[in-house]
């Protein structure tokens, strides 16, 4: 039986995770100071790439972008399947994953439990592009819940830390809860259409299913479920405590990258269910104008660095809805292009951002460490003030921090700027009254949403360094490459977005293929 | 009253159980249970559609798989459970507000 390259790529990363497990362990019982288990992940992920080389020659030299004519891979009741929305968001996993393999060795150092850390990186990395691939609902939903497991003991690292506890049990709970629900929308369209897989699903459906009660509750179970996991408005409140309390490194990944696949589960899942496609687009415009207003303005009052960022990702996730909302509401490519867009282009500045917060809570730890002693189980967080001046003792790191920030606040010549731009022209071509005023309310909260980007960079800049800035330790530079290329990489897909578009026209058309058939 | 209609509103009240004990309890070891009985309603609902739609062996096999995902879930909860008893000394939901700000 010969195996295409993208289930090559996932069982390799699968399966190479317990070994990275098993000698990082030794490792450690032998004391040596090699950080083994660092250079063998960053192996299998370069090995990894090898694969997606592999995967991504296939997919353009074939052209089949449509879920129809998709590589494919089936075993019994299991189907895969290697699509455009695979291609988008396997490339961004995996620059990500290799960024942060390279930041992690300076950041998480010889904590306890790193050994551990490494192999679950890989393992997330390998359950993220099974979800995305996944052929058949069921098969969806075990690769959601394998990504959430892993997600798990990721945010609760620290696993001595009351707070990190508290945001690993909240983070646990409700994403549990949530994917009950996916399950139960599962087993409705089970029940209606005697199949699983989403093309055979698709093909069942005759006029008389769609707009049944059964059909809309199976879509709404599906938006409940997943919306935990993409942090759709009423069901946000783990997202700032679990993407706060996690090491930088991990949150930058559960920000840029998790929430993202959870974005494309749902999309996959209401694709199946499609026919109802306005009732799900206007139900997502919705949604991504709640997520706008509420975490711009829940962001505007934080005080920790984290914490705003985590706030920001909410309103982020707004910003992508709504282009996927319109994309599905009026059934224009350019909607579907513009959200992935977004999407792309806020999993490389969210990435950013928290990287390079983290690394100046790297430099600053020791300091900060030294001025709360009442509370040692505690990891202090970055608040803003910690940051005066931060500029002058790190100026690499503050210039790439405040081009992240910037490129979030959608200022140009970002990368955030082009594609917050691209959803509301999508939007706007739509020639829609309501869905206008509902477009000018999002710019208007990306205005507001200086008022707290902005601060941080005169923070920066514009202070006298702290006694404990100026005494911060070195950044080393394997820290320091990898920001440097996410930025870059923000400034070129600002100038040149068209590049974005290798990635995200296949995306867009596989999205849009559903509707229009 | 036909098996299908009797099984829907066992799996709604079995939904109905866990949801309110999910929302009402404050001892974590009581909301992992409350979880527990949420999946529970949830394999019930999976082998009553396939029942229903004579795909039985599908759907027998995907609740032993839920079955094994939901234990896997079910002891990483009750690890974080015991790590928080011994950081904090106690099990209350509502004490556990380290956070709220």
């Amino acid at each position: 039986m010969t195996l295409p390259p993208f289930v090559w790529l996932i069982l390799w990363l699968i399966l190479s995770a317990p070994f990275v497990y098993i000698i990082g362990r030794i490792d450690i019982l032998t004391d040596s100071r090699r950080n083994l288990a660092r250079w063998l992940s960053l192996l299998c992920i370069a090995a990894g790439w090898l694969g997606l080389g592999r995967t991504l020659t296939a997919f353009y030299e074939a052209g089949n972008i449509d879920l129809i004519n998709s590589a494919t891979w089936t075993l019994g009741a299991i189907t895969m399947r290697f699509d455009g929305l695979s291609v988008l968001m396997a490339c961004l996993v995996m620059t990500l994953m290799t960024a942060i393999l390279f930041y992690s060795g300076p950041y998480v150092g010889r904590e306890e439990g790193v050994e551990k850390h490494y192999a679950l990186l890989l393992l997330l990395t390998g359950a993220i592009i099974g979800l995305v691939s996944a052929g058949d609902l069921f098969n969806l939903w075990m690769w959601f819940e394998a990504m959430a497991i892993t997600g798990y003991p990721l945010v609760v690292f620290y696993t001595h830390d009351r707070t990190s506890l508290e945001a690993g049990i909240k983070y646990l709970v409700q994403s549990s809860a949530g994917s009950v629900f996916i399950l139960l929308g599962v087993a409705l369209v089970l029940l209606s259409t005697g199949t699983l897989d989403i093309l055979e699903v698709r093909a069942a459906i005759d006029t008389t299913v769609i707009g049944t009660p059964l059909w809309i509750t199976a879509g709404v179970l599906f938006i409940v479920g997943f919306g935990v996991k993409i942090a759709l408005v009423p069901l946000h409140t783990w997202l700032p405590d679990a993407h706060a309390q996690a090491p930088s490194s991990i949150s930058a990944i559960l920000s840029a990258v998790v929430i993202e696949a959870g974005l494309i589960a749902l999309l996959r899942s209401l694709s199946a269910l499609a026919g109802a496609a306005v009732t799900w687009g206007g139900l997502l415009i919705g949604f991504g104008l709640f997520n706008i207003a509420v975490g711009n303005l829940m962001a505007l009052r934080q005080r920790q660095v984290k914490r705003l960022l985590a706030f920001s990702s909410i309103a982020h996730v707004g910003y992508m809805i709504l282009g996927l909302g319109v994309a599905l509401y009026v059934g224009t490519e350019a909607g579907a292009q513009a959200g992935f867009f977004h999407l792309l282009s806020h999993g490389l500045m969210k990435g950013l951002a928290f990287l390079a917060a983290g690394a100046l809570l790297y430099g600053l730890q020791h300091q900060l460490g030294a001025s709360d002693d009442s509370d040692p189980g505690s990891h202090k967080g970055l608040e803003i003030d910690d940051l005066s001046g931060a500029a002058q003792r790190y100026p690499i790191i503050a210039l790439v921090f405040s081009l992240a920030l910037m490129s979030l606040a959608g200022l140009p010549p970002l990368a955030g700027f082009m594609s917050k731009w691209q959803v509301l022209m999508a939007g706007a071509q739509a020639q829609d009254p309501t869905l206008l005023i509902i477009l000018i309310a999002a710019a208007l909260f990306s205005v507001i949403s200086l008022g707290y980007y902005a601060p941080l960079i005169n923070r920066l800049y514009r202070h006298k360094p702290a006694v404990a800035v100026a005494n911060g330790r070195t950044i080393p530079l394997s820290m320091t490459i990898p920001l440097l290329i996410l930025a870059a990489a923000i400034v070129i897909l600002g100038v040149a977005p068209m590049l974005a578009g290798q990635l995200t026209a296949p995306a867009a058309a596989d999205l849009l293929s559903f509707i229009t058939r | 009253m036909s098996p299908l209609q009797l099984s829907f509103m066992g799996i709604i009240a079995l939904l109905g159980v866990g949801l309110y004990a999910l929302l009402a309890s404050r001892n974590l070891i009581k909301i992992i249970i409350a979880l527990q009985i949420m999946t529970k309603s949830a394999i019930l609902a999976l082998v009553v559609a396939g029942n229903a739609t004579g795909r039985i062996n599908l759907s027998q096999s995907i609740a032993l798989t839920v079955i094994v995902v939901d234990t896997i879930v079910a002891v990483l909860a009750l690890a974080l459970v015991v790590q928080i008893k011994r950081q904090t000394g106690h099990l209350d939901a509502a004490k556990l507000t380290d956070l709220r700000h």
